[in-house]
């Protein structure tokens, strides 16, 4: 039986029956606080977020009144796009989408290079770029189709993903989504500022023999907040950040800025 | 603009629509992340009538409807490279994003009294709630209608009086006099009972 107030529930050990009122928005902003609160470090934490989803994915479905748009809306968005600072990478909307791919190829060409030099199958592919260079194409069928076999799909999208995040120190989130069945990670920041003037950050994995810190591409202001696919989870213990010149080294020639240990 | 993978034949199953628009959504989210605009303006096509749906239903006023819908589809721009798939479906997500843009934007210009007096209005035809998709998803429409049905009227009244009017568990148990416990309970087991019927696993 449920208690008036949502502190007595958590208390009582009910927090999972709060599941489907929480994600319906039922509760107040103050309330919501102290559930995500109580959840953060509560052993039902995942089953918790795991009967929200379902809740949600039940009302998504259940409860999906349709009504078109006016006919205007969709410009009036582009119009406020436009204005606002794009969040999305390589997509200043008067930049021609050909900015991103170009980047990508140059990302590509060094990972070609990198791999010939370790002789291993490591491979660093700037996340959309697979993607992004079907879209120009035009859109469609075609572009979607690839968008899910693209490498960060595949990952992020593998049956046994696991994900962990942390704090870049100065703001922001990376988050590893990682698969051992893909041999691959998927590095993600986000909220992350670019690197100074100059500078970009570079991903390193540190290998689980010891050996040196391998180059796994570099991320620009333009790149930082795309997705990025790194091959040779098995052979790696960590993933490190560093600020390079821009360019990228050859080896670190900073202290990591972020470290991350990689559990499979 | 053609579909592909879309059954050629009715299937019976009423999640393989959903199935087919989520794998759709999935594709296009990650382009959009990745400043596609043209993926964008898919995706907006494909979307657009279930967010403004929601906006309409909730806030009622059409200009309200129209901003809160604008906020969504910017949040969808921005936001596309947060979205992850393995914490839910594409369209979960955007109607999350759509539902708490709604109710932030009503808790803030209305009061309790007025959204109650609002939802009264808008629960009249209840018809408005079922998935009304292009041609082929009268099955789905179907199972959802049917599995509403499952629901008790108590149940149904509570779920809808807090999603579609914004209330708070508590304002929905004031509204209908009833105790707060009791209320919490039928939105629960409305809900549950709901995603049983629907097989969403």
């Amino acid at each position: 039986m449920f208690a008036n107030d949502i502190a007595t529930d958590l208390a009582e050990g009910r927090v999972l029956e709060l599941a489907e009122i929480y994600a319906l928005d039922a509760v107040s902003d103050e309330e919501r606080a102290i559930i995500d609160d109580f959840v953060k470090t509560a052993p039902e934490g995942p089953e918790f977020h795991e009967r929200v989803r379902q809740a949600r994915e039940t009302l998504a479905a259940g409860f999906a009144p349709e009504e078109e748009p006016p006919a205007g809306l969709f410009d009036n968005i582009l119009d406020r796009i436009a204005k606002d600072a794009p969040a999305a990478p390589a997509s200043a909307p008067e930049t021609p989408a050909v900015a991103g791919p170009a980047v990508d190829e140059l990302a590509a060409a060094r990972a070609k290079r990198e791999e010939r030099r370790s002789g291993g199958a490591r491979r660093w592919i700037v996340g959309a770029a697979a993607a992004a260079a079907i879209a120009i194409g035009g859109i469609g069928v075609g572009s979607y189709v690839s968008a899910q076999n693209d490498p960060v799909n595949q990952v992020l999208q593998a049956q046994d993903v696991q994900k962990q995040s942390a704090a870049v120190p100065g703001g922001g989130t990376a988050t590893i989504s990682a698969s051992s069945a893909k041999d691959s990670f998927v590095v993600l920041m986000d909220g992350v500022a670019p690197a100074p003037e100059g500078k970009v950050y570079q991903l390193w994995t540190l290998p689980k023999d010891g050996s040196a810190p391998v180059p796994q591409g570099t991320m620009d202001a333009q790149t930082l907040s795309k997705p990025a696919v790194v091959k040779g989870l098995s052979s790696a213990s960590s993933v490190a950040i560093t600020v390079e010149p821009a360019g990228g080294s050859k080896a670190p020639t900073t202290a990591p800025v972020l470290v991350v240990a990689l559990s499979a | 603009m053609d579909i592909p993978n879309k059954p050629s034949a009715p299937v019976f199953e009423p999640a393989d629509t959903a199935t087919d628009l989520n794998s759709q959504l999935t594709g296009l989210l990650h382009l959009v992340a990745a400043g596609d605009q043209q993926a964008f303006a898919e995706f907006y096509r494909l979307t657009s009538r279930r967010v403004f749906g929601m906006a309409k239903r909730v806030l009622i006023d059409p200009d309200l409807s129209e901003d809160a819908t604008q906020e969504v589809f910017i949040q969808v721009w921005q936001g596309a490279a947060k979205f992850d798939r393995a914490a839910g479906s594409p369209l979960a997500w955007l109607m999350t994003i759509a539902h708490r843009r709604a109710i932030d934007r009503v808790r803030a210009v209305q009061s309790a009294t007025d959204r109650e007096a609002k939802y009264g209005a808008a629960s009249l035809d209840p018809d408005r709630d079922l998935v009304a998709e292009e041609a082929d998803s009268n099955l789905e429409a179907e199972a959802v209608s049917r599995c509403l049905a499952t629901l008790t009227d108590t149940q149904r009244e509570s779920v809808r009086l807090a999603y579609y009017g914004g209330l708070t568990y508590r304002e929905v148990a004031e509204h209908l006099g009833a105790a707060v416990p009791t209320i919490k309970s039928r939105i629960r087991d409305g809900l549950l009972r709901l995603k049983t019927c629907l097989g969403v696993g």
